[in-house]
């Protein structure tokens, strides 16, 4: 940590990262990264192309090792208890993720989308399914316009609904962590005003981690904000603060976009 | 260092700001030296042509109000446009804070040179000396020269002892004050002519303290840090 972090690592997090590195065969990605992140919060990572920022959130729930030749170092605790100690299958469920582009199942319906996680996570009783799902989909924002056709193929929804019908995906699990690496970039700016309302909603109930190449954007939703570059965390602080007098020169330059 | 880039609609922005901060805090100083300078003050330097008159303070603070004009629009295109951060929000933010404080002073400039209009309607012969009003013209051109000059040279510095300036203004004030109210006691100074130095007094302490926001607000631009704001001991209540 650099002097940059005034939020210390201090292992009182939701997820919380200790000397994490991860490797794509001998390259080095991520470099000891300690940061913490706050419950019922929604925190930023920003920082130019191949800074790290989603192999950082890809290692929160154990995703980076299913890309083959890939290693992990260090630790990720999820309320104290090291993921990497886990099973897999469940630490994902616990920390879900909604990826950049919008990847419904292309040949299930709107209703099966949903309840695809719960199935697959051993779920059969009808009505504690239907109720999962209406549920998820009111969370996503997506429940009013959806509620007539929910047999019709996900696919068939726009971009932004697709990305919502994902987020609700994510939510049937009920998951703790909800990880979204760039949701909106492929949205237009009405789809994306609705992604971060939702965003804003989210944090009510879970610990938000979100990469974004939009300063912007990070500005707007996020209560932290951390800067990453080179693979190692820069500087991490209160959004308002990054935004309004970063500690670091490399953070003033990317924010300021006098960089790269 | 990754290499940098310019974002150069910006920084033309920006600099074309500052090219108006400097003219208007350029022009607000001439304003407060012309202002004085029509008072005809013995032991005041006047820097501005001895032939100043009121009417060109007058110009000087219509001037000056239409560069605020100016600043503050070119300040919200650039927030509009540029979604501005750190830096360079900070920059703009203080330009917008830094112009009020100019056009005030500008307005005081503008009063002290309407009091001496008044001054020379009501006197026959020589203005009246005040040694200290002087010396309170002096500090309150310093004061608010120190804090332009550290917005113009990017320097939070020389503004760090400020408040120590102000208190010396304000004592000032306080003297200045009774000063002028003894020369009416022993009718040395007519009721009329009294009254208007006590009002230039007080607008010579109200550009002070504008001085005093500038620099404050210099410090703020630079560092992002808002200094504490310690009163170091409280004025007489003039």
């Amino acid at each position: 940590m650099t002097e940059g972090n005034s939020l210390e690592s201090s292992g009182t997090g939701k997820l919380v990262t200790q000397d994490l590195s991860a490797y794509y065969g001998a390259k080095r990605a991520i470099e000891s990264v300690n940061i913490s992140f706050p419950d019922k919060s929604v925190t930023a990572i920003i920082g130019p192309s191949g800074c790290g920022k989603s192999t950082l959130i890809r290692c929160l729930n154990r995703i980076h090792e299913t890309t083959p030749k890939t290693r992990v170092e260090g630790h990720v605790l999820l309320d104290g208890q090291d993921i990497y100690e886990q099973d897999a299958v469940s630490v994902r469920r616990r920390v879900g993720m909604v990826f950049q582009k919008p990847n419904p199942f292309p040949t299930m319906s709107i209703y099966d989308n949903v309840a695809a996680g719960l199935r697959l996570n051993g779920l059969r009783d009808r009505k504690e399914i239907d109720r999962r799902i209406i549920q998820s989909l009111k969370g996503a924002a997506l429940w009013d316009e959806v509620k007539e056709i929910l047999d019709q193929p996900g696919i068939r929804l726009s971009g932004g609904q697709q990305q919502r019908l994902c987020i609700a995906r994510a939510l049937a699990v009920e998951p703790e962590v909800i990880l979204m690496d760039e949701p909106a970039s492929a949205l237009d700016p009405i789809a994306t005003a609705k992604i971060e309302d939702l965003v804003f909603d989210l944090k009510k109930q879970y610990a938000v981690i979100i990469v974004t190449h939009n300063m912007q954007q990070a500005a707007r939703v996020a209560d932290q904000t951390a800067f990453m570059y080179l693979g190692k965390l820069i500087e991490f602080n209160d959004t308002k603060e990054i935004f309004e007098r970063p500690r670091e020169k490399l953070t003033e330059s990317y924010i300021t976009g006098r960089f790269g | 260092m990754p290499q940098m880039a310019e974002r150069k609609a910006l920084s033309e922005g920006l600099q074309h700001l500052n090219e108006n901060m400097v003219t208007m805090a350029e022009l607000s100083e001439l304003a407060i030296r012309t202002a004085v300078a029509t008072l005809d003050l013995p032991g005041v330097e006047a820097k501005p042509p001895a032939a100043a008159t009121p009417s060109d303070v007058f110009t000087l603070d219509q001037e000056i109000y239409g560069l605020k004009q100016q600043v503050e629009e070119e300040c919200v295109n650039l927030i509009a446009l540029h979604a501005p951060v750190a830096r360079d929000l900070r920059t703009i933010t203080s330009s917008l804070e830094v112009t009020t404080h100019l056009d005030r002073i500008g307005r005081y400039a503008k009063d002290i040179a309407e009091a001496s209009e008044r001054i020379r309607v009501g006197v026959s012969g020589n203005t009246p000396t005040f040694q200290k009003v002087a010396k309170m013209v002096d500090l309150t051109i310093d004061m608010v020269d120190t804090s332009v000059q550290a917005f113009v040279h990017r320097d939070a510095e020389p503004v760090r002892n400020i408040l120590k300036a102000d208190d010396a203004v304000d004592h000032l004030h306080a003297e200045v004050f009774q000063e002028v109210v003894d020369r009416m006691s022993d009718r040395s100074v007519t009721p009329q002519v009294g009254a208007q130095f006590i009002l230039i007094n007080r607008y010579l302490e109200r550009i002070a303290d504008h001085g005093v926001n500038i620099g404050e607000q210099v410090v703020y631009m630079l560092t992002g840090e808002r200094p504490p704001r310690v009163k170091h001991s409280p004025a007489s209540a003039v």
